[in-house]
């Protein structure tokens, strides 16, 4: 895996921290920050106040009831909430320092850093291996043997590589509903970004498919951080290092995953994860 | 409970909480009934359309009958030659003893029958008229003396309608004396004349002493005396054999009597035209060259004596005719048919007779005929005859053919065929029609006696289709353009907005649009056509150079045009654009299209005089060009509204996986939205072509209704549709026009059953081949 990555450093905005300090272990605690972060769609407030500190290279899940706010503030991080009509936020978001609504950012360089994996698997209507390379080419590469590279790297990380090696070329709707979430993931890390999004990635798959996801995290975590949105508790309990509860978008509880799943601070977020309600 | 038997199970009556009220399923049923029967009546509405509109169309595929009606005896009547009325019921024969015998062939009723009955034209008694002729198409009979004179009887036939017994023809003759012309003791061997008003002409063919052909002209003039009847007087003589060699055979004048054709024993055919007081040899035509035979056989005018019938002595049929040739001004004599097969026999003609109603004629040989129809060369009738022809007659309506047989029997025949002109060629090849200098696609519908009905589909569908390419060539790059932007990059609640105004623009009436094109932007654009071309370049260039500008700004100063509002700065730009390029368009005009006048020398800058000089097609005030910009400002809202759905009708989710892998919203329309969307744009192209094609009110005002086939675009066309509105009223029901009308309509409904079968099926193919996951 690691001489394949080599390969990608020769890019510089995609170089890795890893790479450049491979020792580092004092990661950021407050790698995604949120400060006093109000949203509204319209006139309906979506977050309120919320103070949410994501740490580098952790799994950190949200979880709430339906309509908490969660997959708003994941789709807050990459800026995918511009397009829909009548957003307006207050408050603060700092990815690594830098405030990601910042009027000199270029919202598509931001989604560069930033990979997401979406609830429904979104292949789009090409060859596995054009799905893969699909960020590597808007960014305007071109070489063949780079973009080869990455298709390999990215299908073995997502653990697609074996089952799809030999159809490359075939279309993507051709797989299996596992198979197209992973291809969605490999297609996340084809663009190396730094931070990786999924909003509840697994809800549409089977135990099986949703084991191998599971298993998939824990390996990417050591190289990105991941934020992901579940509803399903034992997911949190399993994949995430820190978990965040949301209630009718207030950001309830933040802590451990341990901790919150065994000694919860907060009423509701016991009443939340013993499955009282939600 | 579970293990009872099925008989016990069934006689269970099903408790009354599971039953399906009884109104639910009445209206189940109904409902199913009605949906089925819609269904199935709309597609017996559209087979419906289609079986009608080729019913309608199939009289004109096929031939002409002929069945026998009566057979007259004519007793001892000695004949030399026939004609007839003009409503084909009151045969004539010309004897040789210089009567005219009528034979009226209607029964009416028991009481009245004229039955044959004979005139005396007035001629000099007790005199033989070794040489005879009838021309049916001027009523009049010519009689040669043997001494070498003529006299022309002309016919008058009126027609009356005593005690309501039917139409009962009256016949009026006048004589001329007889005129001298040629040798004292010549025999006659032909003898035409022609009256031409105030100009007359005889031209006879005789056989002297020593059995030689000599042919002799004769020109008349005609005096007014101070009362009574203007009166011919015999002006000059002059002899023609000397003008061509061999001997003179065959021998026609033309109708204005500006031409002498004389065919030859030797296979020639010469044209000899009368000009500066004598005849000079125009033209000399081996017609036969290099054929089976060349002998002449036989040479007979159609009617409007312009074109000649001729066949060879192997039976080979041509048509000549007299046309403007393009090189000097002159008119010449060409080739303009070929009559295939040639006659079944290997011999030429042994009779031959047309009518003035159309350009069918009666050719054959003694025991056979054939009805064959000049302008499509086609055979619209072909038989057998189970007698031997003496003289034959295609009847003045083209209702009869009359023969006497040498029996001296009158055997009639009735001719049904109301649709001569038509058939495959006739619709779709090219033709060389009377009068014109080569074959063409020709529309020209308002035929007459002597103007034959010109009614190829080419030229329409040529114009249906030119106007097609031109909407479309607006259309498709405006309507595309737009849908991609209104769908992917314009803020949603301005997209609310502009979809309901495209789909009111749908619904303008196009006899609006016609208007505005014909009377308002026609002279418009007409006077200012390179501004508008200046318009069409400059735009798409400034707004690239805009966006250019744009996208390599800082994003400090790009930041303050949001995502979604770029319009605000584009629009005004455009517009400033366009208001430039429109006031340019003179100086650009006076730059770059330069014509000298070549009368004073000056310059001026032209478009219309340098597009003429250029490519030497006119610039129209009516013309493709307006009517493309108009025609697209119809089909705009249409390809616009399909296309814009199926572009926004993409899964978001693509949309959110592009961006969310760093894609701009560019590189994500292009690379994600628009294959997925291809199968919907593709049918909004196909829909908004169909759409064109059948648009007819834009078209009719705004194309001046020529139809022509070229090219240019400024020069006007006529399309199915436009034809259809403008000749219907012209159209009598079940005329040969009211069913080529339908066979337009058919091609325009066939055009479009295809073109949007087409769409349907590359829609389903693309569909299945982008097909979203679901």
């Amino acid at each position: 895996m690691n001489d394949s990555t080599e390969t990608l450093q020769q890019t510089p905005e995609i170089t890795r921290k890893e790479m450049d300090n491979p020792d580092k272990t004092d990661f950021r605690q407050d790698y995604i920050s949120f400060r006093n972060y109000n949203f509204y769609y319209g006139a309906t407030q979506v977050l309120f106040e919320v103070n949410l500190d994501i740490p580098e290279r952790q799994v950190t899940a949200l979880i709430g009831p339906s309509g908490c706010g969660k997959s708003t503030l994941l789709r807050n991080i990459n800026r995918m909430n511009d397009l829909v009509d009548g957003i307006r936020h207050e408050g603060e978001l700092l990815i690594d320092g830098t405030s990601a609504y910042d009027p000199t950012v270029e919202v598509i360089s931001l989604r560069k850093r930033i990979g997401m994996v979406f609830q429904k698997s979104n292949p789009f209507a090409k060859s596995i291996y054009e799905n893969v390379v699909y960020g590597l080419r808007v960014a305007g590469r071109k070489k063949k043997s780079t973009l080869d590279e990455a298709v390999e790297t990215s299908l073995r990380r997502a653990a697609l590589w074996d089952e799809v090696k030999d159809r490359l070329g075939e279309s993507a709707f051709g797989l299996s509903g596992g198979q197209m979430q992973r291809l969605c993931i490999a297609r996340a890390i084809a663009n190396n970004p730094e931070i990786i999004l999924m909003d509840e990635p697994c809800s549409a798959l089977d135990p099986v498919a949703t084991g191998k996801i599971e298993d998939l995290i824990h390996d990417l975590k050591k190289e990105y951080t991941i934020v992901i949105v579940t509803h399903n508790m034992q997911q949190a309990a399993r994949v995430s290092d820190r978990t965040a509860f949301f209630y009718l978008g207030k950001l309830i509880e933040y802590d451990e995953t341990e901790k919150m799943f065994m000694n919860p601070a907060q009423k509701q977020t016991e009443d939340y994860v013993r499955g009282r309600f939600g | 409970m579970s293990h009872t038997s099925p008989e016990k199970n069934e006689a269970k009556p099903l408790p009354s909480r599971f039953q399906v009220g009884k109104s639910t399923l009445y209206f189940d049923n109904f409902m199913n009934y009605a949906i089925k029967i819609g269904g199935i009546g709309v597609i017996a509405a559209i087979c419906g359309i289609f079986i009608f509109l080729t019913y309608q169309i199939m009289p004109l595929f096929r031939g002409a009958t002929v069945e026998f009606e009566q057979s007259l005896d004519l007793g001892d009547l000695k004949i030399s030659a026939m004609g007839i009325d003009p409503w084909s019921q009151l045969p004539l024969f010309v004897s040789p003893d210089g009567t005219l015998n009528f034979y009226d062939i209607v029964d009416r009723d028991k009481d009245y029958n004229r039955g044959l009955f004979q005139m005396d034209p007035g001629l000099p008694e007790g005199m033989e008229y070794p040489f005879t002729r009838y021309s049916n198409h001027e009523d009049s009979a010519i009689f040669g003396t043997a001494d070498g004179r003529f006299a022309v009887v002309q016919v008058e036939f009126e027609s009356t309608h005593p005690d309501y017994r039917g139409r009962e023809v009256i016949p009026k003759i006048t004589t001329t004396p007889l005129f001298r012309i040629g040798l004292e003791n010549g025999e006659f061997e032909e003898i035409d004349y022609v009256d031409a008003g105030r100009s007359k002409l005889a031209v006879a063919i005789q056989r002297d002493e020593e059995g030689q052909r000599r042919i002799f002209a004769v020109t008349f003039s005609q005096n007014q005396p101070l009362i009574g009847d203007p009166v011919t007087v015999r002006d000059r003589e002059f002899e023609l054999s000397d003008l061509f060699e061999g001997e003179a055979q065959f021998l026609r004048l033309t109708g204005d009597s500006d031409f002498v054709i004389v065919g030859t024993d030797i296979g020639e055919l010469h044209l000899l035209a009368r000009e500066r007081g004598g005849f000079t040899n125009r033209q000399t035509i081996q017609p036969f060259a290099g054929r089976e035979s060349d002998t002449i056989r036989s040479m007979n005018f159609l009617s409007g004596r312009l074109s000649l019938i001729l066949t060879n002595e192997a039976g080979e049929m041509m048509m000549y005719s007299i046309f403007h040739s393009e090189e000097d001004d002159h008119r010449i004599l060409g080739r303009t048919k070929e009559f295939q097969p040639a006659l079944p026999t290997g011999q030429g003609a042994a009779y031959f007779s047309h009518t003035p109603r159309n350009k069918a004629f009666l050719v054959g040989g003694p025991n056979y005929a054939q009805i064959r129809y000049a302008t499509t060369e086609a055979i619209r009738w072909d038989g057998d005859l189970n007698f031997t022809v003496e003289h034959a007659l295609l009847g003045r309506r083209y209702d009869r053919l009359l023969f006497v047989d040498t029996e001296n029997h009158l055997q009639i025949f009735t001719v049904t065929d109301p649709h001569p002109e038509t058939g495959w060629k006739a619709y779709f090849g090219k033709i060389h029609y009377e009068g014109r200098t080569e074959p063409e696609f020709m529309w020209q519908s308002d035929g007459d006696d002597d103007f034959e009905p010109k009614l190829s589909m080419v030229p329409l569908i040529w114009g249906t289709l030119k106007g097609t390419v031109f909407a479309m060539l607006i259309a498709v790059p405006i309507a595309l353009l737009a849908a991609f932007y209104t769908s992917q990059f314009l803020k949603p609640e301005i997209r609310r907005l502009i979809k309901p105004v495209m789909e009111i623009m749908e619904s303008v009436p196009t006899v609006v649009l016609g208007f505005l094109a014909a009377l308002w932007l026609a002279p418009l654009i007409s006077a200012r056509i390179p501004s508008v071309f200046l318009i069409i370049l400059s735009l798409p260039m400034a707004v690239i150079a805009f966006g250019a500008i744009l996208a390599n700004l800082p994003i400090q100063f790009r930041k303050f045009i949001k995502p979604g509002y770029e319009f605000l700065y584009f629009a005004p730009f455009m517009m400033l654009t366009a208001y430039f390029a429109w006031q340019m368009g003179p100086l650009f005009e006076a730059l770059f299209f330069r014509v000298e006048n070549p009368e004073t020398g000056e310059v001026v800058g032209s478009f219309a005089v340098w597009w003429t000089e250029t490519t030497d097609y006119p610039v129209r005030l009516r013309n493709a060009f307006v009517v493309g910009i108009f025609m697209g400002f119809a089909i705009i809202p249409t390809i616009f509204t399909i296309a814009e759905d199926s572009m926004t009708n993409v899964p978001q989710s693509f949309r959110s996986g592009a961006l969310a892998l760093g894609a701009s919203r560019w590189q994500t329309a292009i690379s994600v939205i628009l294959p997925t969307a291809a199968a919907g744009i593709f049918s909004a192209i196909m829909i908004g072509f169909g759409r064109a094609v059948g648009e007819t009110m834009i078209l009719l005002m705004a194309t001046g209704n020529t139809p022509i086939m070229t090219a240019n675009p400024f020069d006007g066309m006529r399309t199915l549709a436009a034809n259809i509105a403008v000749e219907l009223p012209e159209a009598a029901q079940g005329g040969t026009l009211y069913r080529s009308l339908f066979l337009g309509a058919l091609l325009l409904f066939a055009f479009t059953f295809f073109i949007n079968t087409v769409a349907e099926v590359m829609r389903q193919k693309l569909r299945d081949r982008y097909k979203a996951v679901e």
